[in-house]
């Protein structure tokens, strides 16, 4: 098997580490990670959600108690970073913080929706430098980890700490069912009977470093990533799944692997018929038709800026354990390309990880991890 | 690296590489069509975009008919972008469609993303590359070279790089493509295109 990063300036090997993960499964990485594994999701009915008052189902974080939820969602994952990573990590001259988010506070507006962000980061973890923010639909999330590893592999930085976060709104919902692309009952990503989407709210954060976690924490190597875009439409995916299959191509050569060698998928898998068709296409066009993938989405809703992020911890919790989380939702092969998707939990090991994200304006990324010696 | 093509787009009118463009004068505020009629483009899609994505469609083309890409294979090119105010302008008029006028647009929701600019511009030039969008307080020199090296080390050709920004009746659009080439491009260089 390959996985001998080409990394640069003296910088041999990339890990990343959990900084924080809150979801409606929990506040916690490990706690998260025991109620994925008991089957348990984070997406219910949430009355007179909807536009017409539908009452659709939704990834809600139940325990916030104040109005805004995208700031009570930062400060906690905040909270959250301080605890596992340190002040003295967080507010170092060479670490630099990156904030993935496709709307952050969208509630602020007609004021400026990513302000409040700076500050309570600034607030919080007292950083050296101002926050990086990426806002690139879905893909947003594995980017941050892709711009993270750029900035480290170019020496700029020792630790970048990525945050994914996205709360709830009436405008995301609106939007979504404005689309026809909400799902009535929870979302069934890659199932044969799935209807759509069920959005979430969700923070996670991940902290990316060219040493490993000085207290021995958990971590993986970072081998390499790419983003592709479809140049075919706006908010519909390819229907050759070709910037997904470029993405994951120019990854696997990035990242010095043959792509017969990967172990698992950690697939985008919103539920929508268009978009699981295309992952299914690009997967088959590269021969993986064999190898488990699963999507998250039936745990947490697609949390989108957060999902990139919130996929890879749990990506790696299932590396740390040798646990393959079932797909939920998943009962019938739903594709017209057959791939292995996960219906049961399945114990394997993993040594090679792939994740992968697809977005409005055709973006689509990838990334691929390897478990740490 | 090399500026192959610049373009920016201010109150006093076009800029093409520093100089004044008075074929485009800016002469009404519908300064996005005008040119767009004036560069005799056949592109319906253009009617449908947003003020940003129209904007950056518009800098591109003006490019483009100075500068040719066509050298460049549907992997090479890098699209890198940043703005101020993310999709603020087509936000309000989607939160305006659901809370004033009956229900909300679907086709206004999806430009309520700043990264619809980088897909419409991979479209029309059917470019397959590597697309990012940040949000930044102001336009950072620094920081888009820092960029363009990383994606030059990662194998780019060229970077289609951009500052599209719109809110509260201020529009910004500057944008320009760097080449993967012997030579270094200043912070200072790059600001005074900006600036123009």
């Amino acid at each position: 098997m390959g996985g001998k990063t080409k990394l640069e300036n003296g910088v041999s090997e990339l890990y990343l580490s959990y900084g924080g993960l809150i979801t409606p499964l929990g506040d916690t990485v490990t706690e998260n990670f025991e109620n994925m594994r008991s089957g348990k999701s984070g997406v219910q009915k949430v009355s007179e959600s909807g536009f017409n008052k539908e009452d659709w189902p939704l990834g809600k974080i139940t325990s916030l108690t104040s109005e805004n939820r995208y700031t009570e969602i930062l400060e906690k994952i905040c909270d959250a970073l301080i605890e596992n990573v340190g002040n003295e990590v967080l507010s170092n001259e060479r670490t630099l913080i990156i904030i993935s988010s496709t709307k952050a506070d969208i509630t602020a507006l007609p004021s400026d929706t990513f302000t409040s962000t700076r500050a309570i980061l600034k607030k919080k973890l007292n950083p050296a430098h101002a926050p990086l923010i990426i806002s690139n639909a879905c893909i947003s999330g594995v980017m941050a980890i892709n711009t993270a590893a750029d900035y480290i592999i170019a020496d700029k930085y020792d630790t970048v700490i990525t945050i994914g976060i996205d709360g709830l709104s009436d405008f995301i919902v609106y939007g979504f069912q404005s689309l026809f692309a909400l799902s009535d009952q929870s979302s069934k990503p890659f199932d044969k009977n799935r209807t759509g989407i069920s959005i979430g709210e969700a923070a996670g954060a991940i902290v990316v470093s060219n040493k490993k976690p000085e207290n021995g924490a958990f971590c993986v190597n970072y081998l390499g990533g790419s983003s592709s875009n479809d140049a075919n439409h706006i908010s519909g995916p390819s229907r050759t799944g070709e910037g997904l299959f470029r993405s994951i191509n120019k990854t696997a050569e990035r990242s010095n692997i043959d792509i017969q060698d990967i172990d698992f998928i950690s697939a985008h898998g919103t539920g929508t018929l268009y978009n699981d068709e295309m992952e299914s296409i690009a997967f088959d066009r590269l021969n993986l038709n064999s190898v488990p993938v699963n999507s998250l989405k039936g745990y947490f809703g697609h949390t989108l800026g957060a999902a990139g992020i919130i996929e890879v911890i749990s990506t790696m919790l299932m590396m740390e354990h040798g646990l393959l989380l079932k797909s939920p939702g998943f009962e019938e092969q739903g594709t017209t390309k057959k791939i292995n998707v996960l219906s049961e939990n399945l114990e394997k090991e993993i040594q090679l990880a792939l994740k992968t994200a697809s977005g409005f304006g055709g973006g689509n990324a990838s990334l691929i991890l390897k478990k740490s010696l | 690296m090399k500026i192959l093509v610049s373009c920016k787009i201010s109150d006093q009118g076009v800029y093409l590489n520093g100089e004044i463009q008075q074929k485009y004068a800016k002469e009404t505020d519908n300064w996005k069509k005008d040119i767009y009629s004036k560069l005799e483009l056949d592109y319906p899609k253009f009617y449908k975009m947003d003020a940003l994505a129209k904007m950056a469609f518009i800098g591109f083309e003006l490019m483009e008919s100075v500068c040719s890409f066509e050298h460049f294979e549907d992997n090479d090119v890098s699209l890198l972008f940043a703005n101020r105010n993310s999709s603020y302008d087509t936000d309000l008029r989607f939160i305006e469609s659901y809370t004033e006028k009956g229900s909300p647009g679907p086709s206004l929701f999806v430009y309520t993303l700043p990264n619809i600019l980088t897909g419409e511009l991979a479209i029309r030039k059917k470019w397959f590359g590597e697309n990012i969008f940040f949000i930044q307080e102001n336009f950072d020199a620094e920081f888009f070279i820092d960029q363009i090296n990383f994606y030059f080390r990662k194998g780019s050709k060229a970077c289609l790089c951009g500052w599209v920004d719109s809110a509260n009746d201020k529009e910004e659009c500057f944008l320009f493509v760097v080449e993967n080439t012997e030579g270094e491009i200043t912070p200072e260089e790059l600001t005074k295109y900006y600036k123009q």
